[in-house]
């Protein structure tokens, strides 16, 4: 019988991610080797086969406890803070459900996933949001317009009904430019080297989205200008590197609800 | 110049745009359904979007709109797209002449009543109702899971007890009997809300331009919209005047939600507590100004012709008139209605 060892246990951490995020995987273990702890590794993976989902909402609080497959409970009560890297619900429950019904049952566990991620106590970066559940999901169309009002220098974009092909969130780096990624985190930036003002411009286009932590990725004009080319809550961290995790370390041990 | 989207039969739509007109407000009708005599295109540069929307032989500069009220339909189903296969160019024409509209949308220096990101709050209920909990209002007793036994535990605990859908995909609204406690298996596989069912009187809140239109709701029904079918009769709705702490309790949970119009769905008990089940941020006012004569839709032209960079103030003509802070309802005259439409449900 497998045992249910989260409840008898203390206080933790999370980091939520799939078994092939290596950033997600990255920073478990930097942030173990760092002494943050304990800290529990839940692939998204698993959770598409939690054995028994428990989310309750009252006048005050909001409670989780979910049973995964190898016997660990996660239980709100216990959770100290996370680190989000859920984008989407994982793929499996919905195919259980008739193909006339899969896109309302895709809907119906994104928005689970977007309730229960949101009530997560503590730390949690980034705390999920009505336009993607680890941080905010905008097209590149608005990236760029709020790029430019943080003061990064960005691209003409242009979008057209005659355009053949959706432009999602694609980066707009010309091919063979030289690019460089940064993080932008509580304010400051991590990664690559740029100038100051550009440094600061990314940790403002990160508060106005107001996102924790975003990856803002920029490429050199032709003049040698950083210019904007994309952003993502969901960047590789590893370009961060030691510093980034320190931080990281700190603010889910330190920091205040966010 | 104001921006009308959608299906110009559609009856909100319809309200809004004779209201325009009795204004005098100058605006231009976007049918959906003539999206292949239409062009768009839109650009970002240096902060700033610019760009043309043309409908049939006139061109209109984007920059030109002050205004943007879309009520957009799903365009996969517009009648035009009906004998088309999934890959035909028109197809595809559709799709990206409405994406290109949603995405000038969002960033238009404009007033749009109301933007996506904002009304995604609603796609997930229980979700949402964490941000209203934030705002001072009462939220249902909520469980979510796929285990039949807490749900068994949950109505005894509760009595009463309803489900239905978590996100925005519209669902009746039924309560939990025997037969469906005997379905229960059927959750395991995707967990599914519940609540314990709250007692009182079903109140409508429209917020617009800082004003706020109170309709109360009389039925027997649980889900108040189907009560010709789930009670036998239709529901009675009448105008109702807020108390002023109310009223502004409401604008300010609009604001917060960043929406500019919104259908607030209320309960109040019998012993005058306040629960909030959701913010509609699309809300099908016509079926409560047909039954009340609240002038919803005026409210709503009226925001659209303003000068948008004003704030709305929280101003609301009911509030002023009511006697006091409690209760928090007082009430005016009854009207019938009825009402039909699809949905699913959750067992």
């Amino acid at each position: 019988m497998l045992a249910l060892f989260f409840l008898e246990g203390t206080e933790m951490w999370l980091v939520l991610c799939s078994s092939s995020d290596t950033s997600g995987l990255w920073v478990y273990h930097g942030l173990r080797q760092l002494g943050v702890g304990p800290m529990e590794l839940v692939l998204s993976e698993s959770l598409a086969f939690g054995s028994r989902w428990e989310h309750r909402l009252d006048g005050s609080a909001t409670q989780l406890r979910v049973t995964l497959p190898d016997g660990r409970m996660l239980c709100s009560s216990r959770i100290r803070g996370a680190i989000n890297r859920v984008v989407a619900p994982a793929p499996g429950i919905d195919q259980q459900a008739a193909i006339s019904d899969r896109e309302y049952a895709q809907a119906e566990l994104h928005a689970f996933y977007l309730s229960w991620l949101h009530g997560l106590p503590g730390v949690v970066i980034n705390r999920p949001g009505a336009v993607g559940l680890c941080g905010p999901w905008y097209h590149i169309s608005e990236w760029v317009s709020r790029a430019s009002r943080a003061g990064l220098k960005a691209p003409v974009y242009r979008q057209s009904a005659q355009d053949t092909a959706a432009r999602g969130d694609a980066s707009l780096a010309p091919e063979g430019t030289t690019t460089v990624n940064l993080i932008a985190f509580r304010g400051e930036v991590y990664g690559g080297r740029v100038a100051e003002p550009v440094a600061r411009a990314c940790a403002r286009l990160a508060q106005e989205a107001r996102t924790e932590l975003l990856g803002v990725e920029l490429y050199a004009s032709q003049n040698g200008e950083w210019t904007f080319a994309s952003a993502t809550p969901y960047p590789s961290l590893s370009v961060g590197g030691m510093p980034l995790l320190r931080s990281l370390a700190e603010a889910l041990t330190q920091g205040a609800t966010s | 110049m104001i921006l009308v989207c959608g299906i110009p039969s559609e009856t909100p739509l319809r309200m809004v745009t004779s209201n325009l007109e009795r204004m005098g407000a100058e605006f231009t009708l976007l049918s959906q359904r003539e999206f292949p005599k239409c062009q768009l295109w839109f650009e970002v540069k240096g902060g700033e979007t610019i760009g043309e929307l043309q409908v049939a032989e006139r061109t209109y500069q984007l920059q030109e709109f002050t205004a943007v009220y879309p009520r957009l339909m799903d365009d996969r189903f517009l009648p035009e797209l009906s004998n088309e296969p999934p890959d035909s160019s028109l197809r595809k024409y559709c799709r990206s002449f409405h994406d290109t509209l949603m995405r000038w949308m969002e960033i238009a220096p404009a007033l749009v009543i109301n933007r996506c990101a904002p009304m995604a709050s609603n796609s997930s209920k229980p979700y949402q109702a964490q941000l209203i909990r934030e705002h001072g209002f009462l939220v249902p007793e909520t469980l979510i899971t796929n285990d039949p036994d807490s749900v068994r535990e949950f109505r005894a605990k509760h009595g009463r007890v309803i489900y239905k859908s978590i996100s925005a995909v519209r669902s009746i609204v039924q309560e939990l009997s025997d037969e469906d406690e005997e379905r229960l298996d059927r959750i395991r596989w995707c967990p599914t809300q519940f609540q314990g069912f709250v007692e009182g009187t079903n109140l409508r809140v429209h917020t617009v331009g800082g004003e706020a239109f109170a309709t109360a709701v009389r039925s027997e029904a649980t889900d108040y919209r189907y009560a010709a079918r789930q009670a036998g009769e239709p529901a009675e709705l009448r105008e109702v005047t807020l108390s002023s702490e109310l009223s502004e309790k409401c604008l300010r949970l609009s604001q917060a939600l960043e929406l500019e119009f919104a259908g607030i769905d209320l309960k109040v008990t019998p012993q005058d507590d306040v629960y909030c089940f959701e913010v509609n941020p699309s809300p099908a006012f016509s079926y409560y100004e047909a039954n009340t004569g609240q002038p919803i839709s005026a409210a709503v032209a009226r925001r659209l012709a303003s000068d948008y960079t004003t704030a709305p103030i929280a101003q609301n003509r009911l509030a002023e008139t009511s006697p006091g802070d409690a209760p928090h309802v007082s009430t005016c005259g009854p009207l019938p209605i009825p009402r039909a439409e699809t949905s699913r449900t959750m067992l």
